[in-house]
């Protein structure tokens, strides 16, 4: 990391645009630039889009001192199927796991639905004769003779990428390593994932998944950010660029190579963790999280400052077993269509219009009624134009569409339609919410809901309201806040180790061996990183259960900790985490260590965020006025009214808005309904008071 | 979109339904995520086996949370027999009602424990909501209380009637302390207990949210046009359907008592316009052995098929059951009468719903599934642990093929019908017990052939690492294939063989308890596949190659029965099929002419 860094830049690959967040490191000022996405090669658009930025902004390139990129590339080859060709080597008798999975259909009644094709056809799983027992000893010694004739009879072209996974090598990785060996002598070129290093954690079906999802994204991977560095470097940029990780972190490209799996849900997470930046600027610690765009919504929890991560997700119905941030997405956009069905009910989403074919109201293709076409509607949305004038609107359109799709279907009126387009889609969002609420004990009057992609603020409030949640926030770069973010990560690298033992004061040295071990592997990630000494940072947890028990829980862990007394520590901290989370302890009952993890944290430099100044500081003794007016519906008081409209770039810094008053800026819309107050906090920061 | 929504007045439109529709379903689903979280025991906590829902002021359900189809049974009987026992004028609010007996509490077999609760505003009731768990062992002959050689239900459990177990709010502890005394594992059933009051509790609180919203009065009228809805689009799937008499029959291997006797079950199904008569008259008189359904699990059965057959997106509430008219004689092995046991109802209710999409095969071809495999195939092993000398179970169910379709092969090696509950992962199984998963793969050739194949049985192969190791099997369609549809051809039935250290092999019955097991013994477990779908020979030779490629089909297999000639190196030798798929369809058509 350069020390005479002037400017970072983040940038976030979506479907539709790519957005750029440039900062001055030294002001806090920050840019933000949209460019198209070129979905063939997104780097295209990237470099593309660098290139206009800076010299828009006459910046040199040699001023660059910190790139990071948050991809969806691991994301798309999955939902494209467009990985490498994966061979799989497994311990003889298991090959069929890889389509057996855990037995379970995909869906209760539609018995048409089918499973996703495995990823390694039948034809490319090796089965290894090995076999190793649960304490690690060895039960059959691996075959390498017969392994290298099964190789040599794989279609040697066929073959691009080879995962690794036998049972029990996250407790004795030997067969691991001689197969991996036997392997990069036949095939010199492949890209290699081997489960005890990609997720060395107890139950074969999700580090299998887990392995295989690895080696698929591998080669297309490495190209990709191979290449992505390769042209970052020819335009002049000096340093090396990073890459978002899923768990919220970053790291390098040669690091990311090695495992590409953990990049797969990167693509909400940078926006939670600028919400969570945001949250902690403003002392609202506690926040959910809703992000709201064409076609999804992402919503997450963040507790003190931290999102909470899950362990394990499926990435487009796979199971992936990595520390991951806690984000539901549901199927509920500006772009969710509405119908009625077939029993008479008003249904919005999961079909969206997208961006292509569109809301029927931007005339360009689509003709059914959406979320936006209801906004359109009701003049929430600015009924003749968008994105700063870019997208023209046409409202009649909107109408008709409504008309012809849900009035005449339901005899509702083509206002009562429009309203209940919108009450239907909040009504989805707030069960989601609940979700991660109120279903994991969290409840809702403790927390602000920071608001935000393009459609989370016209929103929020309607949401907040329904579930009780007392005040919304919605930061100032609402629809860019995804590049932002990735402008206040760090780098993580996390690291686990499988064992299941019960703590007693012989373990100690075994405890302490086990984090020793991790933390030798955390520090040459740092060290790789060029991470200085005195940005370096351990987390550690263990994931413990009663004995018996299925799942575990995160327990928190200090190094001063390893010794008998601090054993019951952790077990004590285990019963309490246990009466948290599901309601009762058995403080007598014995207890089992599973899992012992690591994260290692390198601190970055960060974007800071600028305050935004006080009209007097900026020396404008003009009041905040409106730049419009026009007629907006509030379903509190079922009609029309005179609504004030502002634009988001004239508010300063505690300037204070009384509703009804619509707040418009280039890619948000804020919606505050009539007698709701509306401020603007130091940073500039909207604050909706409920 | 019918006309009858029409009845839909400006209070409760197209929103309100949507909405409130959601909004229930939203408080069964916080009631399950309480009951889950809070719950003691592995069974409900991990295997996620129980389920919560949300009734009205008359006792009709109208909104369940998504878990095990088989639940419905109990939690529609619950409330029923709760009215019954209880008129509405002596419920308060705070009660909570606990019940599992098939014959007078409306369950389907006694580990289900059902708990219901009131729902008052201000002195008004508004509704119910029930909590269904299934408990680990509520006493009886053997742990896990469920055994394939009961004859009566009180070899089976605690019964337990319509009883309080909190009266105003107040928990009855002796009624706690009752079930307790009954069950080899008592704190687990008092924590499982405790989650249930809880999750009813959220279901009360939350219910209440919901009514205030609306007011009493337009709460009533819009949940009485939920059931509306439900039925509109029953009825409306029902009408696509063409009028006619449907029947079909199939049989249970045996009851495990009277071992070789099949068991037939038969419908008729009359649809008429937009309703369906549902008519199992003929099927077998209730038997000795624990496979018998009280007429709740059948009633559940046919719910979970008409939902598959007419729109697996009708939201499941009572609306349904005014299109479907379902009957059953007395003292059926489909409408049991007391004291029949009752414990493995779920491997019959599995076959009810192979006649039912047998029976509609011709009505909806295209909506229909062959026989799957049919059956929940049980495996327990018990023993000492050597490490601490602990006695354990180890029970597991392991899945089988699902039926072909019309427009494609049946899903392998998955939980069917009435089930889906997760497998125990092999590395999670060998850390836990002295056993060792030796194999774990699709079995060859058991999906029956067809334009589409059947899905594919497993086979499991565990094996003892200790002396003194305890076998017993459970399951049905080990003798009778699940057939196939359209000229499809039949699965292979499941089977058990026990191989011993020295190689000597032998079959185990389906129903045999206490196979005592030495070091390096094993058992194949082996589930049945499913049936085909359309005739064989018109399956694609690229799609038959594939499958033997894959190891799904031998290429012996693929010669007799779809008529594809595979050559030494693996590529389809295209005249020799054509020759071949002549040669067969000549002979099957003389055997159709001989007939």
């Amino acid at each position: 990391m350069p020390s005479h860094m002037k400017y970072m830049i983040g940038v976030d690959v979506g479907g539709t645009f790519t957005d750029f967040t440039l900062a001055n490191a030294a002001t806090g000022e920050v840019f933000n630039y949209k460019e198209r996405s070129t979905p063939s090669d997104p780097s295209r658009a990237i470099l593309t889009g660098i290139v206009e930025m800076l010299s828009l902004k006459q910046i040199d390139y040699k001023d660059i001192g910190y790139l990071v990129h948050g991809t969806t590339v691991a994301t798309n080859t999955l939902i494209e199927r467009k990985g490498a060709s994966t061979a799989l080597l497994i311990t003889e008798g298991f090959k069929d796991i890889v389509e057996i999975g855990n037995q379970t259909r995909p869906s209760l009644y539609n018995l048409h639905q089918e499973k996703p094709l495995p990823l390694v056809p039948s034809h490319l799983r090796v089965e290894v004769p090995e076999r190793i027992y649960q304490d690690g000893s060895v039960r059959q010694s691996i075959d390498l003779e017969i392994l290298r004739e099964r190789l040599h009879a794989l279609p040697i072209k066929d073959v691009e990428s080879i995962a690794i996974c036998f049972l029990f090598s996250f407790v004795n990785p030997a067969h691991e390593k001689a197969a991996s060996d036997l392997v990069r002598d036949i095939f010199p070129q492949a890209y290699i994932s081997i489960s005890h290093e990609v997720v060395a954690e107890f139950r074969e079906y999700p580090r299998l998944s887990t392995t295989i999802l690895n080696a698929y994204l591998g080669p297309v991977m490495r190209s990709y950010l191979e290449n992505f560095q390769t042209a970052v470097k020819n335009i002049g940029i000096i340093v090396d660029p990073y890459i978002t990780q899923s768990n919220g972190g970053t790291l390098s490209i040669q690091e990311t190579v090695k495992s590409p799996v953990r990049t797969a849900v990167s693509g909400p997470s940078a926006g939670v963790i600028a919400a969570a930046r945001f949250g902690e600027l403003t002392g609202y610690n506690n926040l959910i999280t809703f992000d709201m765009g064409g076609t999804s919504a992402d919503i997450s929890l963040v507790e003190n400052g931290s999102p909470l991560v899950s362990v394990e997700r499926k990435i487009v119905g796979w199971p992936a077993r990595l520390p991951m941030l806690d984000i539901i997405t549901i199927g509920a956009g500006g772009g969710s269509i509405a119908r009625i069905d077939m029993g008479g009910a008003l249904k919005v989403g999961p079909e969206s219009a997208g961006a292509i074919p569109g809301p029927a109201c931007y005339q360009s293709g689509g003709t059914k009624p959406t979320v936006t076409d209801a906004n359109v509607l009701l003049q929430r949305i600015n009924p003749q134009k968008i994105l700063g004038g870019k997208m023209h609107i046409n409202q009649a359109v909107a109408q008709d569409s409504i008309r012809k799709h849900i009035s005449e279907l339901s005899g509702l009126s083509i206002l009562d339609a429009a309203n209940g387009i919108i009450d239907v889609v909040n009504a989805n969002m707030v069960r989601a919410i609940r979700v991660v609420s109120v279903e994991r004990g969290y409840d809702p009057k403790d927390f602000t809901l920071m608001a935000f992609g393009g459609a989370g603020p016209l929103h929020a409030v309607a949401l907040a309201k329904e579930i009780g949640i007392p005040r919304v926030l919605v930061p100032p770069s609402a629809g860019t806040l995804c590049s932002l973010g990735l402008l206040l990560t760090d780098i993580r690298s996390d690291h686990v180790y499988s064992r299941v033992i019960s703590p007693s004061p012989a373990i100690v040295p075994d405890v302490k061996g086990i984090f020793e071990e991790l933390e030798k592997e955390g520090t040459t990630i740092l060290d790789k990183e060029q991470v200085g000494l005195g940005d370096r940072s351990f987390l550690r947890w263990i994931d413990a259960r009663y004995k018996l028990q299925n799942y575990e829980l995160m327990i928190p862990v200090q190094t001063d900790e390893f010794t008998e007394d601090g054993l019951t520590k952790i077990e004590k901290r285990f019963h309490s985490a246990h009466e948290l989370t599901y309601g009762y302890a058995r403080p007598n009952a014995e207890i089992e260590f599973v899992n012992f993890r690591l994260t290692a944290i390198g601190t970055l430099p960060k974007a800071r965020i600028a305050q935004r100044p006080t009209r007097r500081e900026a020396e404008i003794s003009e009041p905040l006025r409106p730049v419009d007016n026009r007629k907006v519906y509030f379903k509190e008081i079922q009609g029309f009214v005179d609504c004030n409209i502002y634009q988001r770039s004239d508010i300063y810094s505690l300037d204070a808005i009384l509703g009804p008053a619509i707040i418009e800026q280039m890619d948000a819309t804020t919606v505050i309904p009539p007698g709701v107050a509306c401020r603007a906090d130091l940073y500039g920061n909207l604050i909706i008071e409920l | 979109m019918s006309k009858d929504t029409k009845s839909l007045t400006e209070e409760v439109n197209a929103i309100t339904l949507e909405i409130l529709g959601n909004r229930l379903l939203s408080v069964a689903e916080e009631m399950g995520a309480t009951l889950i979280k809070t719950a003691y025991s592995t069974n409900i906590k991990e295997r996620r086996d129980c389920s919560t829902a949300v009734f009205d002021r008359l006792g009709q359900m109208i909104a369940q949370a998504e878990h095990i189809p088989m639940h419905l049974g109990s939690l529609l009987g619950a409330v029923e027999s709760l009215l019954r026992k209880y008129p509405a004028v002596t419920i308060q609010s705070g009660d909570i009602f606990m019940t599992n007996d098939p014959y007078s509490g409306g369950g389907t077999h006694l580990p289900d424990i059902t708990l219901v609760s009131p729902v008052f505003k201000n002195q008004t009731l508004v509704g119910f909501v029930a909590s269904l768990a299934h408990h680990a062992d509520v006493g009886g002959k053997v742990p896990g209380s469920t055994s394939g050689d009961n004859t009566s239900i009180f070899q089976e459990g605690i019964r337990i009637p319509m009883v309080k177990i909190a009266n105003r709010g107040n928990v009855i502890q002796d009624a706690i302390d009752f079930i307790m005394l009954n069950s080899r594992t008592p704190k687990e059933r008092e924590g499982d207990l405790a989650a249930q009051i809880a999750a009813n509790r959220v279901g009360v609180k939350r219910l209440l949210e919901v009514v205030s919203k609306y007011g009493i009065e337009k709460y009533f009228l819009a949940t009485d046009a939920l059931l509306g809805y439900a039925e509109r689009l029953m009825r409306a799937g029902i009408l696509k359907l063409p009028d006619g008499v449907y029947t079909f029959e199939d049989f249970m291997d045996d009851d495990g008592i009277n071992i070789g006797i099949p068991i037939p079950i038969r419908v008729s199904i009359t649809i008429r316009e937009d309703t369906a008569l549902v008519d199992f008259t003929g099927s077998n008189p209730q038997v000795a052995g624990p496979i018998n359904i009280p007429l709740n699990g059948t009633l559940a059965t046919v719910f979970y098929c008409f939902k598959v057959l007419v729109g697996p997106e009708i939201p499941s509430n009572q609306g349904i059951y005014n299109v479907l008219c379902v009957f059953a004689p007395e003292e059926c092995i489909l409408n049991c009468k007391s004291p029949a046991a009752v414990g493995e109802r779920i491997d019959t209710c599995q076959r009810v719903a192979d006649v039912i999409f047998g029976a509609m095969a011709e009505a909806a071809p295209e909506r229909v599934i062959a026989a799957s495999n049919s059956s929940v195939t049980t495996a327990t092993f018990s023993g000492l642990k050597p490490a601490s000398g602990d006695f354990y179970v180890y029970l597991e169910t392991i899945a089988g093929g699902q039926g072909a379709h019309s427009s494609g092969d049946g899903l392998s090696g998955v939980q069917v019908h009435m089930t889906n509950t997760s497998n125990l992962p092999i590395e999670a199984l060998e850390l836990e017990y002295p056993l060792l998963v030796r194999q774990y793969k699709l079995r060859q050739d058991s999906g029956g052939a067809g334009k589409y194949r059947g899905g594919l049985g497993i086979q499991r192969e565990i094996e003892a690492l200790v002396s003194g190791t305890t076998f017993s099997s459970l399951a049905d369609r080990q003798k009778i294939a699940p057939w196939g549809l359209k000229g499809g051809g039949e699965g292979m039935p499941g089977q058990y063989i026990l191989v011993r250290k020295n190689g000597q092999t032998c079959r185990l019955g389906s129903k045999e308890s206490g196979v005592l097991l030495d070091v390096g013994d094993m058992v194949s477990i082996q589930t049945p596949g499913a049936g085909g779908y359309g005739d064989p020979l018109e399956r694609e030779p690229e799609r038959v190659l594939t499958d033997i490629v894959e190891g799904k089909v031998s290429s012996q297999m693929a010669r007799v029965r779809y008529g594809v000639v595979i050559n030494n190196v693996n590529e389809i030798d295209p005249q020799a099929t054509i020759n071949l798929r002549d040669e067969l369809s000549k002979e099957s058509a003389a055997k159709y002419n001989n007939k």
